[in-house]
């Protein structure tokens, strides 16, 4: 069974998380078309390759962000999701000074 | 007559202890530690078996559970392997698949008509015409099979257990042993695993006479054994590799599951047969299997042998042989040019003949069938692999020992995804790229000569340690140098044929011929249209052999067909062991036992069990639902709704969170007040709904459905790692038991237990009140879900069976009565509430069900909300709406999920249908087209048998309103 | 905060409304002798002292539901302890202890679990908690169990597949893993000079735990052992 790494919680077999689906950011909904949103909603894409997951840590209820690649089924790495929007908004802020 | 010899080092018996048993009714002694075969075998019984096709008499092949030659049973077990299931005083045994017994099995005469059955046979003849298939089917798996299923098989629980380690080493040889000991030096926790009684591997019986390797092994295991950072387990087989290095391991026992941070594969390889006519006679085995029984067992294999080679270890087991007192009639060995090395040197020495460049044409049987009477010697063409029969000539002797050649026990690695080439230095597939932690080392990695493999082992754990960070030197090592330990191509064709490749399931070379002329030459076609390598020893023996005749066929290079896939598990693993002990998780509330002293009987609700309705004695399940579904009617009942999902939402920003979870307002909700939640998913599809109770700005308490509780928890956890609002999010789902009473007494009842004003003006529906209820703080709540005279009633659950028994005890006097989850199925259909689940499914948007007054499209965001903007532009293709049935209706029941049906066409569904006794109507819900929506359309419902039943759409509640202010309702 | 009704405490009639243990539906086959411990029915008692002690030293399962207990969470609950004069366990996932008596766990970053070892109520101060913003409470109703003596590792190995063992799960690591296929908090401490390792789940789960538990405890020659087996 495979091992993840819960950011919280360290790594456990996989039986104890429940997978949530790709990660994947909402159009802005006041000023998509509907065709836009349609396919937000109901397209995914199948590709093989790098993907943002959610993942959820059952016995905690830790919801985080795993990057798996679904070709090699490698997981490059884990987070918080908010830990992420810090990281960027640094990023961001650094970039712009 | 006895073929057991003096005792020898190291060897695996108990000489003090005698061991009574029978076979095939026959009374016989062996020694503690014999296996059924090796004592068999020192009493000279070569026939042990008979072969799952032809009936073949079949003795010991490679003592090694490598082959399934000796298949018995005691009557309990089936399919024991005889050759390594150790011997129990006692043992009652008889072979399996026979009729009549081992050695006059009836069965055999399928052998001489064998001609008539070439591979492929039986698909081709028996399938058509199909109706008579079951008839052939039934002849076919009596006379081809192998044991019978003991359906009386006891019961007997199979731990499964979790084990950790630094380094797991597969393989108990020297090269496993070396590696091992050379880790945990380096400070690792090293487990070792070898699937053999005790462990040393080869070392323990590839002597060539030398002593010096009991002194070897002796010298390793000791190291080994008291090193406090290695655990030995034999009897312990490695049965898979799963990812991140997770090995279950199969014991007697049960199977631990090791989680490794990096695996060793030392697990050595498998001897093969050379392929000629009649090599399954009993008395024809591998060498290695000769050298075991002589090594471990302390048994002569037979009195004059002929080893027949094909690579320099025939000499090393003509040694064994001799040293044995096995008399050696001479070496015959495939290859021209090789001079044997060493021990041919010796062997000439002691007087052996030794024939070079000459095959086995055909081995020769006695008369009965029982054993070898000699072979039938002819040169042969090493080149154009061919036998050169015309100066044949025989040799007479009891058995023939082979070594042709080696396959890797590569499965795991396989399963690891190793990348395995073709070597032909060693003639044989060695891992080329191995993924990240899995190490392999010794005979699996190529590697034959004793000292280089242990070197090998070395290797191996400086790999392991730096790969777990420790800084060691890389240590390398050379490849095989010296003749190959394999035979490229040891086939010897025979006119004939019974040269058979797979003993497990009887095939020969021209089976495969055969096979590639029909078209099925693919190395995976072939093996489903031949069945090789899926008998029981699933290839073990046959599978390279098998690769080699399909890439002479096809003229390929080997490394051009490949392998078939390797799966788990390694070896047969008895169900008992995969199924282990089994946990069902199951939660109770904590009225439980009330429920079951007082007759419930209880339905699975997620991992929830639930009373659903309670029985009086002789009622059936209707009758005891419509009594309580009476008794809230005209008086008062009760039911345990603490399996319900409870959420707090503490915070300034809970009903924000609300606002954007739901589709309702919150903002507005005043403190004391209940609303109704509805949730969708981003497409719009309604997916549970419930009440959330304000109980103080910062402070709601949500209550929703058994079964979505959990789920719905979850969203609300991912959502606000989306939003990050300042609130916090409390399951309290197990913390409180809930229960709800209701009925015209209900009021009165728990009135008398609690000072709150009941009066249905200053406590109206859908409002929520904290109050001391018996004695304990409870959140009570006026919910109109089955009856709108109703108090819903939430206490610590620790509590909650103390405040139950409490109102029982006060209700008694007004007939209160328990309900059950079934019965409340009922009465919110009766009070016209349908069901997210039941009565939506997964495409179901809120319009469909009339729920549009839930739904607050003008606030900035909810789930859902982008969508429904989308679906309400459009026209309604179905429509939720509540029916009844003729009155005194009292044909045949349509059921949920009865088809509604307009003229030809499917207009819908039944989604909820029950008779009520107090309407005395049958009454349901169902989708239909919205032109049967209006109040008074009818519409036709097809029931299981076929009759269309008419249905009038009706409005809800299907009953009147029982409380009669109106400001209370 | 406004909150609905705020004199509940005075009413409340606590000599009736018992508690009962979240694990008395398993004990139904049992012949236990109960007691009211924190106004908790529960059993103290299912077999001799000597037979206990036995128990103990190979494999011990005791009910500890109930030992006071109670959480809180949210951003202000660090300063809540502090301010309590209660240990803040430094980091996720660890406890700590309080006056020697009152167990603080730290259940990811900003939740913690706050319960009475034996023989102390100090955790019912904790609950006339005044809501603040930022802090707020957790109702716990947990199964809580001691587990003892020298097969538990090999009880956990069948029921847990973490590595408990001292060299991973150290002495202060709080862990929430899945035990018997259902949620759980695993640790392990000292008590009365014993080391135990000790087993929080939903309450609802309780019965099932307690017989997974004691199913692999009376095969590898251990049993139950009550509450009193604690109280010496």
């Amino acid at each position: 069974m495979k091992l993840l790494t819960c950011p919280v919680n360290g790594t456990r077999p996989l039986s104890e998380f429940i997978f949530g689906g790709e990660y994947r950011q909402a159009p802005e909904q006041n000023s998509c078309t509907d065709a836009e949103w349609a396919a937000y909603v109901h397209n995914r894409h199948g590709a093989p390759g790098d993907k943002k997951e959610w993942w959820y840590h059952s016995p905690s209820g830790t919801w985080f962000i795993a990057e798996r690649n679904t070709l090699t089924d490698k997981v490059s790495s884990t987070y918080l999701l908010s830990q992420k929007n810090l990281n960027e908004e640094k990023a961001a802020q650094e970039a712009g000074k | 007559m006895s073929f057991r010899i003096p005792k020898q080092a190291r060897e695996w018996l108990n000489r003090d202890k005698k061991i009574n048993f029978t076979f095939e009714g026959e009374t016989f002694t062996g020694f503690e530690g014999d296996t059924i075969s090796s004592a068999l075998w020192a009493a000279e019984q070569k026939v042990l078996g008979r072969s799952f096709k032809y009936h073949r008499p079949r003795g010991v092949l490679s003592l090694a559970n490598h082959d399934i030659n000796v298949m018995l049973t005691d009557g309990t077990d089936t399919n024991m392997r005889g050759d390594i299931v150790e011997l129990k005083e006692g043992m009652s045994l008889n072979a399996v698949n026979t009729i009549g017994g081992v050695k006059k099995d009836k069965n055999s005469y399928i052998d001489s008509i064998s001609p008539l059955l070439p591979v492929g046979f039986y698909y081709k003849a028996f399938h058509t015409p199909r109706r008579l298939f079951p008839f052939w089917e039934n002849i076919i798996r009596k006379a081809a099979g192998l044991g019978v299923v003991n359906f009386n098989y006891p019961r007997i629980l199979k731990r499964k257990q979790h084990a950790h380690c630094d380094l797991l080493v597969i393989g108990a040889g020297p090269t496993g042993l070396t590696a091992a000991y050379e880790a945990a030096q380096a400070g690792l926790e090293v487990t070792i695993i070898d699937e053999n009684r005790h462990a040393g591997g080869s070392l323990g019986y590839n002597r060539a006479g030398d002593k010096a390797s009991v002194e070897y092994l002796d010298d390793l295991l000791n190291k080994v054994v008291r090193h406090p950072k290695i655990t030995l387990r034999t009897d312990a087989y490695a049965a898979g590799y799963y990812p991140d290095h997770l090995i279950p391991v199969v014991e007697a026992g049960g199977i631990t599951k090791f989680r490794a941070k990096a695996v060793i594969v030392a697990s050595g390889a498998f001897e093969q047969p050379p392929v000629f006519r009649y090599n399954d006679l009993p008395g024809v085995m591998l060498g290695s299997a000769a050298q075991r029984l002589i090594y471990r067992y302390s048994v002569k294999p037979f009195n004059n042998g002929i080893v027949v080679t094909a690579n320099d270890y025939g000499y090393r087991v003509a040694i064994d042989l001799l040293d044995a007192g096995t008399k050696v009639v001479a070496v015959v060995d495939l290859r021209s040019g090789s001079n044997g090395g060493l021990h041919a040197a010796e062997l000439y020495r002691r007087g052996i003949k030794i024939y070079p460049g000459h095959c086995v044409y055909e081995a020769l049987a006695t008369s009965d069938k029982s054993s070898v009477r000699g072979a039938v010697i002819c040169a042969y063409d090493d080149k154009e692999n061919i036998a050169l029969a015309a100066n044949k000539f025989t040799l007479e002797c009891d058995g023939i020992a082979m070594s042709a050649g080696w396959a890797p026990a590569a499965a795991l690695l396989y399963q690891a995804g190793t990348g395995m080439q073709f070597d032909y230095g060693v003639q044989q597939f060695v891992p080329n790229r191995l993924p990240e932690g899995v190490f392999a080392a010794g005979k699996v990695n190529g590697i034959y000569d004793l000292d280089q493999r242990m070197r090998d082992g070395i290797r191996a754990a400086s790999d392991a340690l730096r790969h777990l960070g420790h800084s060691v030197a890389p240590y390398a090592i050379e490849k095989h140098n010296g003749p190959s330990p394999s035979h490229a191509y040891p086939m010897v064709p025979h006119a004939k044929g019974k040269n058979f490749v797979d003993f497990d399931e009887d095939i020969q070379i021209k089976d495969f011929e055969n096979a590639a002329k029909e078209g099925f030459d693919n190395i995976e076609l072939m093996k489903r249209f031949t069945t090789v390598g899926m008998g029981p020893s699933q290839g073990k023996h046959s599978n390279m052999n098998a690769i080699r005749i399909l890439a002479k066929i096809r003229s390929l290079p080997v490394e051009k067909i490949g392998t078939t896939t390797s799966r788990p598990f390694f070896h047969p693993t008895p169900i008992g062991h995969l199924g282990g002990r089994g946990f069902h998780p199951h939660r109770l509330t904590a009225i439980h036992d009330w429920h079951q002293a007082h007759g419930a009987v209880f339905t699975d609700i997620g991992a929830w069990k639930r009373a659903a309705y309670y029985p009086a004695a002789n009622h059936s399940k209707e009758d005891a639902i419509q009594a309580e579904a009476m008794a809230v009617r005209k008086s008062a009942g009760i039911i345990d709704a603490s399996s319900f999902g409870k959420i707090e939402i503490y915070g300034p920003d809970a009903a924000e969170f609300l606002e954007r979870f739901f589709t309702g307002s919150y903002i507005s909700q005043k403190v004391g007040s209940c609303r109704y939640v509805l949730l969708l998913d981003e497409s719009g599809v309604v997916v549970d709904d419930g009440i959330a109770s304000r109980l103080a700005t910062d402070l709601f308490y949500l209550s929703i459905g058994t079964s979505n509780a959990a789920a719905v928890y979850r969203e609300m956890q991912r959502s606000q790692q989306e939003w990050q609002l300042n609130i916090a999010l409390v399951n309290v789902t197990g913390a409180y038991g809930a229960m709800n009473i209701a009925g015209p007494s209900a009021r009165e009842i728990l009135a008398s237990l609690t000072d709150l004003d009941l009066s249905y003006e200053s406590f109206p529906i859908s409002h929520i009140q904290e109050a001391v209820v018996a004695g304990v703080e409870a959140r009570v709540i006026r919910v109109a879900f089955v009856s709108d005279m109703a108090y819903e009633l939430h206490v610590p659950m620790a509590q909650s069976q103390h405040v139950w028994n409490a109102l029982i005890e006060a209700g008694k006097k007004h007939g209160l009565r328990p309900f059950g989850s079934d019965t409340q199925r009922l009465l919110r259909l009766e009070m016209g509430h349908h069901m997210p689940g039941i009565d939506t499914d997964g495409l179901t948007n809120p319009f469909e069900i009339g729920a549009e007054w839930a739904i607050k499209m003008d606030k900035p965001y909810f789930i859902g909300q982008r969508s429904l903007s989308i679906l309400a532009k459009r026209p309604l293709r179905k429509q939720l709406v509540p029916f009844v049935l003729a009155s005194n209706f009292n044909a045949d029941m349509p059921m949920e999920c009865n088809l509604v049906i307009d003229g030809n066409e499917i207009a819908g569904r039944v989604t909820s249908i029950s008779y009520s006794k107090f309407i005395d109507r049958c009454i349901g819900f169902a989708f239909v087209t919205p032109a049967k929506k209006a109040v008074g359309s009818e519409f036709q419902i097809r029931t299981d048998s076929g009759s269309l039943v008419t249905a009038t759409v009706v409005e809800t509640p299907f009953f009147k309103n029982q409380i009669k202010s109106q400001k209370g309702a | 905060m406004q909150a609905l009704n705020e004199s509940l405490n005075a009413k409340k009639d606590s000599k009736t409304a018992l508690k009962t243990t979240p694990v008395a539906h398993a004990y139904i086959k049992t012949t236990a002798k109960w007691a009211i411990v924190n106004e908790m029915e529960i059993a103290v008692e299912f077999a001799s002292n000597d037979i206990e002690q036995t128990r103990k030293k190979v494999l011990g399962i005791t009910d500890v539901s109930c030992f006071e207990r109670y959480g809180i969470k949210g951003p202000q609950a660090s300063k809540w302890l502090a301010d309590h004069e209660l240990a803040i366990p430094s980091n996720p996932n660890s406890w700590a202890l309080s006056n020697q008596k009152d167990l603080v766990l730290r259940l990811g970053s900003s939740e913690f679990l706050i319960e009475d070892q034996l023989d102390d109520v100090a955790s019912k101060k904790l609950a006339d908690i005044t809501r603040v913003e930022g802090l707020y409470p957790v109702v716990r109703a947990d199964a809580a169990f001691i587990l003892s003596g020298s097969e538990v590792l090999n009880l956990f190995s069948e029921l847990c597949s973490l590595d408990l063992r001292d060299s991973s799960l150290l002495a202060n690591d709080v862990v929430m893993t899945q035990v018997a296929g259902i949620s759980a908090i695993v640790m392990r401490q000292n008590l009365n000079g014993e080391q135990v390792y000790r087993l929080w789940c939903d309450g609802t789960y309780g019965s099932y735990m307690w017989e997974m538990l004691l199913e692999v405890a009376v095969e590898l020659g251990g049993g139950a052992v009550g509450l009193s087996s604690y109280k010496n």
